[in-house]
């Protein structure tokens, strides 16, 4: 596949504040690809440096081809954005909204159409006031796609949502990406990069501190399982220690927590031995390895702090 | 083009559901113009004048007071000289005259010398004089009447002033220009304040759009609304309360555009002064608040003391309210106001140039 967007030593400096500190990385043509991080890592500065929104203070970005220092307007042109905490005109219906952001692009387009990819068609006479959290943010992803971009930045997409509208959110970001589009995303939510991202940068204090598919993040947490749970009476040390993948034992008599590398095949031989022993199992916990876990192990530090 | 005419139409939209611009656009104006029209400043407060007899009086001194009760700009009252003293000093009266009873004898009698003695309050020293050589007036034409001379000298009155202007005339121009005034800087100031706090204008940024565009769009917005305003604030002027508009539309027009654009420029400078919408209003009165009264909406210039005249002579308003006042009342032409258009520009300059200081789609906290 192409690239479609190359980055290259990107840097970005307020006075001697460094937000974003040379970072390099490529998108690929109708990949999802995430930038992970907690809140002032530099994200959203790298994001509006390619959407030709802030200056670049040294390095290059290209985006579709484009130099964005150089040709903001074009790319501007073919990107669709969507920022961090937009609003829109009150004073417009939906419809109308959508089709005043087309004429920016110079286009008229099926308002109604947009709305309804966006499951926002029976709000078309609504005002922005009117909608709920979720609504606002899938209009702005409408709001982005007004101009049929190839490439859509979307810059913390779910922040603030229930869970409910975050999943009804990740649909639509799915939707998207079968029409073969290119997503570029911030997040500071492991579950959604692990759900939408084909790839992911892992940003940590204006740096690139890791990047690859989401497979292979995972992995460098390891495939480690902690498997925790209690029994209904004492049992013996060595009735466990012989579970196949297991790595680390401890606890004692109803309490148990096994680190395993194979958590298949120990979860498997433990209820064997818990159905032919009569011994019942309570409180069974199963805990993998999570871009939490990776993101602890790169850079030391929470990604909530 | 096909951004700008979508923008406009949009913009316009936007305008007409707003119900807060609408009323403080028409509705506000409109009542101070029925406020200030009905009170009326041009309608002279009657002279208030008492005489006081100090007996029952004589049928030709009768004949005397009925004469000048007939005198419409006075306020006649009659009483015993005591309470008429007590009336003026709490300045219930401009002037009192103590008639004696017997001033013109029965007719037959010839009249011999009598003096009537005039009290004047101070306070009122100009309606009282005034009120004097009336009175002065009657008492001579009475005499002639009385010894039988003829009338040689005659003094005929026509009303000429067949235009009749009055306090409304001055006021309607001064209303339209104090509409167009508010409305130009509180509608882009409050709004485009608005779009900077929200990130709306960033969100615009993100598109290829030409700044320009939007801004003109919103422009052209509110120049059509303040063309509006002057037509309905002037018919209902003409048709309401009888107002006249002497010069020509056309002219009217061009001044309204000029006034628009000035205070327009003034709005854009005011929000991108302004951080957030709650410091629009604080920021917008300081400068517009004192116009309100220095720039010759309600009352002349000349009414100011000199010092004060100086300086309200150069505010925008003041060559805005002139300038459609002359063109109104005078039937001034466009090179009779010449000077006025001038300062005018001058003013939309200036202030248009701070707006492009000032004012910018990004705010302050970008980098």
């Amino acid at each position: 596949m192409e690239k479609i967007i190359e980055v290259k030593n990107l840097t970005k400096k307020y006075g001697d504040f460094t937000a974003v500190d040379n970072i390099s990385f490529d998108v690929l043509e109708g990949e999802t690809f995430g930038i992970l991080g907690p809140n002032g890592a530099g994200k959203t500065t790298t994001l509006e440096m390619l959407e030709g929104l802030k200056g670049i203070t040294a390095g290059q970005a290209f985006v579709a081809g484009l130099d964005v220092a150089a040709q903001a307007k074009k790319v501007k042109a073919v990107i669709g954005t969507q920022l961090q905490s937009s609003s829109f005109f009150d004073g417009l219906n939906l419809k109308e909204l959508l089709e005043t952001f087309a004429a920016l692009y110079n286009r008229k387009i099926d308002a109604l159409q947009i709305l309804e990819s966006v499951q926002l068609l029976e709000k078309s006479k609504s005002r922005v006031k009117e909608l709920s959290g979720g609504q606002k943010q899938r209009l702005s992803i409408a709001a982005a796609l007004v101009n049929d971009p190839k490439i859509l930045f979307l810059d913390e997409p779910t922040t603030g949502l229930d869970p409910q509208a975050r999943r009804n959110l990740w649909e639509l970001v799915e939707n998207i990406k079968r029409q073969g589009k290119t997503i570029v995303l911030t997040t500071h939510y492991m579950e959604e990069a692990e759900v939408l991202c084909d790839r992911i940068a892992i940003m940590d204090r204006a740096k690139i501190v890791a990047m690859d598919t989401t497979k292979n993040l995972l992995q460098m947490a390891g495939n480690d399982a902690n498997i925790d749970f209690r029994t209904g009476f004492g049992i013996r040390h060595e009735v466990f220690a012989g579970l196949p993948g297991l790595i680390k034992l401890e606890g004692s008599e109803s309490e148990w927590q096994i680190v395993s590398n194979d958590p298949q095949a120990t979860l498997a031989s433990l209820f064997n031995w818990s159905r032919e022993n009569n011994v019942n199992i309570f409180d069974l916990r199963l805990r993998q390895a999570t871009m939490e876990d990776v993101f602890l192990k790169l850079t030391g530090h929470d990604l909530r702090e | 083009m096909y951004t700008l005419k979508v923008l406009t139409i949009s913009s316009m939209k936007m305008f007409v559901r707003n119900k807060q611009a609408i009323f403080f656009t028409l509705f506000t104006p409109l009542i101070i113009m029925g406020i200030f029209g009905l009170i009326g400043f041009d309608r002279i407060p009657k002279t208030r004048i008492g005489l006081a007899l100090d007996a029952p009086p004589t049928s030709g001194t009768s004949q005397f007071v009925e004469e000048i009760k007939k005198i419409s700009v006075f306020e006649v009252s009659v009483n015993a000289e005591w309470q008429e003293r007590k009336a003026l000093e709490n300045d219930e009266r401009s002037v009192v005259f103590i008639i004696p009873h017997d001033l013109l004898p029965q007719a037959g009698i010839l009249p011999q010398a009598k003096t009537v003695k005039a009290l004047l309050n101070t306070g009122e020293q100009q309606q009282a004089q005034t009120a004097v050589s009336v009175i002065n007036q009657v008492l001579n034409q009475t005499m002639l009447r009385l010894t039988g001379t003829p009338q040689l000298l005659n003094l005929q009155v026509e009303e000429l002033n067949v235009r009749n202007l009055k306090y409304i005339d001055f006021l309607v121009p001064g209303i339209v220009a104090l509409a167009v005034m508010q409305m130009s800087v509180f509608s882009v100031g409050f709004i485009f304040t608005d779009y900077k706090e929200k990130g709306i204008l960033k969100r615009l940024l993100a598109t290829p759009m030409e700044p320009i565009h939007f801004v003109t769009a919103n422009v052209i917005t509110r120049l059509l609304v303040s063309v509006v305003q002057t037509a309905f604030l002037i018919a209902v002027g003409v048709l309401i309360f009888k107002a006249h508009v002497i010069g020509s539309y056309w002219l009217l027009l061009l001044i309204t555009i000029i006034g628009a654009v000035m205070f327009l420029g003034l709005g854009f400078t005011i929000s991108g002064i302004a951080s957030t919408v709650e410091s629009v209003p604080a920021i917008a009165n300081l400068i517009v608040f004192p116009m309100l009264f220095l720039g010759g909406t309600f009352f002349p210039l000349e009414t100011m003391p000199n010092w004060l005249q100086t300086f309200a002579r150069y505010l925008p308003l003041t060559y805005f309210s002139e300038s459609l006042r002359m063109v109104m009342t005078k039937g001034a032409e466009i090179g009779d106001i010449r000077t006025n258009l001038i300062w005018m520009i001058g003013w939309a300059v200036a202030l248009v140039f701070l707006a492009n200081l000032t004012f910018s789609f990004e705010g302050k906290r970008q980098g």
